[in-house]
């Protein structure tokens, strides 16, 4: 599935409202100046994600992982290789980090990020749509691309699309590059592209 | 009768009472969608130190007023519009103050938290927030952090000292060829020199080469002997102006050379130390070869010995090349020099000043250097402790010069080295010795036991296939009534004290450890000959 450029036009638009909101509680948080910016969204079926990731990620990923269901409901994560979560968390804690695999508070530190970031982007979404959206309790896993992607897709059951969000984090003269994916049922994906859409007409 | 049947949710809401009740290692705390406390668990209770019913029907920000302080109510808010909230202790530390630590080592606590709605068909009636005391595990991070760089500290020391000993590896064998190349080159010529010229020049580089490859190998063992701590002291009360004395007139030839004027001012009343003379001297020695060596021509070193009351100070100030305040920590260190490139203008190992240090230091004194850096100077100063023992006077070895003092003198020379022990049977005969050689333990016991040759003296290696030195004499010794008292010496490399105590209890008179020099040898000869001529004179049945 292609979007077209005023769909692509606005979900940037969107993302970058919610980006912008994350960046500032980080901001806020850590008391240095974080900004997150949304350079690329592709719209994909759920099966080509893994490939479009493993090109940009080939370790083992540390993700944030969060349900939401309501009106429009998915699965939305945040996506970091390793060295990038390790390194985000020390610039944001001002702590020198553990290896990722055994620093828990680095963890608890990513899953606070990916929550921060997540709730911003579908809390958006919520208000464009005029629905409320609820969330389950982040969970952070460490594993392959491959594997998340398998357990998203177990659980579910006909064809899915993913929203793939390059995000970029840039803070202390030192950018991050992460990646969120937003899993949406069809249905889902209809109703927020035809949503968006109106909602970028109404702006124009 | 029955008994009841009771729905799912029924058991599973006890099932929850149960572990929010008892088995939860958690704080849990419900409020309804006024965020008043509705529920609040044992472990929160003990945590806070606030009772349930203390607590019940209050609003949460009123029972722990540090949360709105703080901010973290916009949490709550957020969470009754539906969203779940983490507050990680990495950037909050906590969420609801406790009243101690949580555990043995444990300072201060630290909690992670998670704030979020509770929902009944969709809609928001409550929030639910679980809260983690997790100060234990922050601590052992912050160890393991610890010991991660006490780890990377030990790593990047051990590949210093490493590249260290590359460098010390290169520059000795930069060292050893040197010498080596001369001698080689001299040794070549010699033999294949067709004008009839003197071979006293090349004779002289070989010697001169040969005797510093000697110091070489000496600094190096002593390093060793240093490191494994078998350095042994043969220590005296000296003067130690005659052992400063000493030192200068090793010295001064070198000095005079160069053109670098060396002075020297004493006090007058002598100071006596209890010291090794030898080791000593090297120590002075090597601090002020190396004054003259950076020292440039038309320069000036001068030694001072002074006495403050229990200590003395030898101090060696030289106008030189200095030393810079980068490397003045590390003069003493092992292998360190302040240049080990490939262009540098002087040779050594690096070895020198850090056994003079380790030799002082064993003497009970210190050694200090100041500079005002690079081309201004340096000067040593070397304190030792004074003793108030009486003195010994030091003897210098004596010399004497042979030309047949070995005349009608007969020695079976054993060793298994063939260039060794030729060099010794030429330089004995060169005395006016007779010698017999043998090339093994056993081929010198046959020599005796033929019968034909009955030596004076016999002169032994010890280290040799087949038969050692210490089972030959021993050999000797049962052979007949004439060989249990024959003068022996033993002539070894292996020339730690040890080994000399070792050749004495097997038989040998005297230990002369190699390299030898031929005249010593002869010298010993003589005596040990003279000596049992002596006693036998007296004692004819000895």
């Amino acid at each position: 599935m292609e979007l077209t450029e005023l769909q692509h036009d606005a979900l940037i638009e969107l993302l970058n409202i919610g980006f912008g909101r994350a960046g500032a509680s980080l901001s806020q948080l850590t008391g240095h100046r974080v900004l997150l910016e949304v350079p690329q969204v592709t719209v994909r079926q759920i099966d080509e994600v893994g490939t479009a990731l493993k090109e940009v990620i080939d370790t083992d990923v540390a993700s944030v992982h969060q349900i939401f269901s309501g009106p429009v409901s998915g699965d939305a994560l945040l996506m970091l290789d390793q060295a990038g979560a390790s390194i985000l968390k020390e610039l944001l804690t001002n702590e020198p980090a553990l290896p990722f695999a055994i620093d828990a508070s680095a963890r608890e530190v990513i899953t606070e990020v990916g929550n921060i970031l997540l709730n911003a982007c579908l809390g958006t979404f919520g208000n464009i749509l005029n629905v409320q959206v609820t969330f389950s309790v982040p969970r952070l896993n460490l594993e392959t691309v491959g594997a998340i992607l398998e357990s998203l897709r177990v659980n579910h059951e006909g064809v899915r699309y993913a929203l793939l969000i390059h995000a970029g984090f840039k803070l202390r003269d030192t950018e991050i590059r992460g990646y969120m994916v937003i899993v949406l049922s069809v249905a889902s994906l209809d109703r927020l592209i035809r949503e968006v859409e109106a909602w970028e007409r109404g702006n124009r | 009768m029955n008994p009841t049947v009771r729905d799912t949710n029924s058991l599973l809401h006890l099932a929850s009472e149960r572990w929010f009740g008892e088995l939860a290692d958690r704080g849990i705390i419900v409020t309804d969608e006024a965020l008043l406390v509705r529920a609040w668990n044992p472990w929160i209770a003990a945590h806070t130190g606030l009772t349930t019913s203390e607590v019940i029907g209050r609003s949460l920000f009123e029972v722990s007023p540090t949360i709105a302080a703080r901010g973290l109510d916009e949490h709550y808010r957020r969470a009754l519009e539906g969203e779940v909230r983490v507050l990680a202790h990495g950037f909050h530390k906590l969420l609801i103050p406790g009243r101690r630590p949580a555990g043995p080592g444990v300072a201060e606590t630290t909690q992670s938290a998670r704030i979020m709605p509770l929902l009944d068909r969709g809609h928001v009636v409550g929030t639910m927030t679980i809260i983690e005391d997790v100060s234990e595990r922050v601590v052992s991070e912050r160890e393991l952090r610890a010991q991660i760089v006490i780890a990377e500290r030990a790593r990047v020391v051990a590949e210093d000292a490493s590249k260290l000993k590359d460098e010390f590896l290169a520059t000795l064998s930069h060292e050893i060829r040197t010498p080596l190349n001369a001698v080689l080159g001299w040794t070549q010529i010699l033999r294949t020199r067709t004008n009839a010229g003197s071979p006293d020049r090349g004779l002289e580089v070989i010697e001169r080469n040969a005797m510093s490859q000697l110091r070489l190998v000496e600094d190096l063992l002593d390093m060793a002997r240093i490191v494994s701590g078998k350095l042994r002291l043969d220590v005296k009360s000296v003067d130690v102006r005659s052992i400063v004395q000493a030192a200068i007139d090793v010295v001064e030839p070198g000095a005079a050379a160069k053109r670098v004027s060396l002075t020297s001012q004493f006090d007058d009343d002598g100071p006596v130390v209890n010291a090794d003379v030898d080791r000593l001297q090297q120590a002075i020695w090597n601090v002020m070869s190396n004054a003259v060596k950076f020292t440039p021509s038309g320069g000036a070193v001068h030694v001072s010995v002074v006495r403050a009351a229990s200590v003395v100070d030898i101090t060696i100030a030289d106008s030189g090349q200095g030393i810079g305040s980068d490397f003045l920590p590390y003069v003493f260190d092992r292998f360190r020099q302040a240049d080990s490139s490939t262009s540098r203008r002087h040779g050594g190992l690096g070895l020198g000043l850090a056994l003079t240090r380790q030799i002082i230091e064993l003497h009970g004194g210190a050694i200090d250097v100041e500079s005002d850096g690079i081309d201004r100077g340096s000067r040593f100063s070397i304190h030792l402790p004074v003793s108030d023992a009486p003195l010994v006077a030091v003897e210098p070895p004596t010399r004497a010069s042979f030309g047949d003092a070995l005349t009608g003198i007969s020695v079976l020379l054993v060793d298994d080295s063939e260039d060794g022990r030729e060099m010794l049977e030429f330089a004995l005969r060169g005395y006016g010795a007779t010698v017999v050689t043998a090339a093994s333990s056993d081929a010198g016991l046959s020599t005796l036991q033929a019968g034909t040759f009955v030596p004076d003296v016999i002169v032994s290696d010890i280290g040799m296939p087949g038969g050692d030195g210490y089972a030959f004499i021993r050999q000797v010794q049962e052979l007949s009534s004439a060989y249990r008292r024959m003068p022996a010496i033993a002539l070894t490399a292996y020339a730690e004290p040890e080994d000399r105590i070792r050749a004495l209890a097997a038989g040998y008179r005297l230990h002369l450890p190699k390299p030898v020099d031929p005249a010593l040898v002869a010298d010993s000869i003589g005596q040990l000959v003279a000596a049992d001529r002596a006693l036998r004179e007296h004692h004819p049945h000895a």
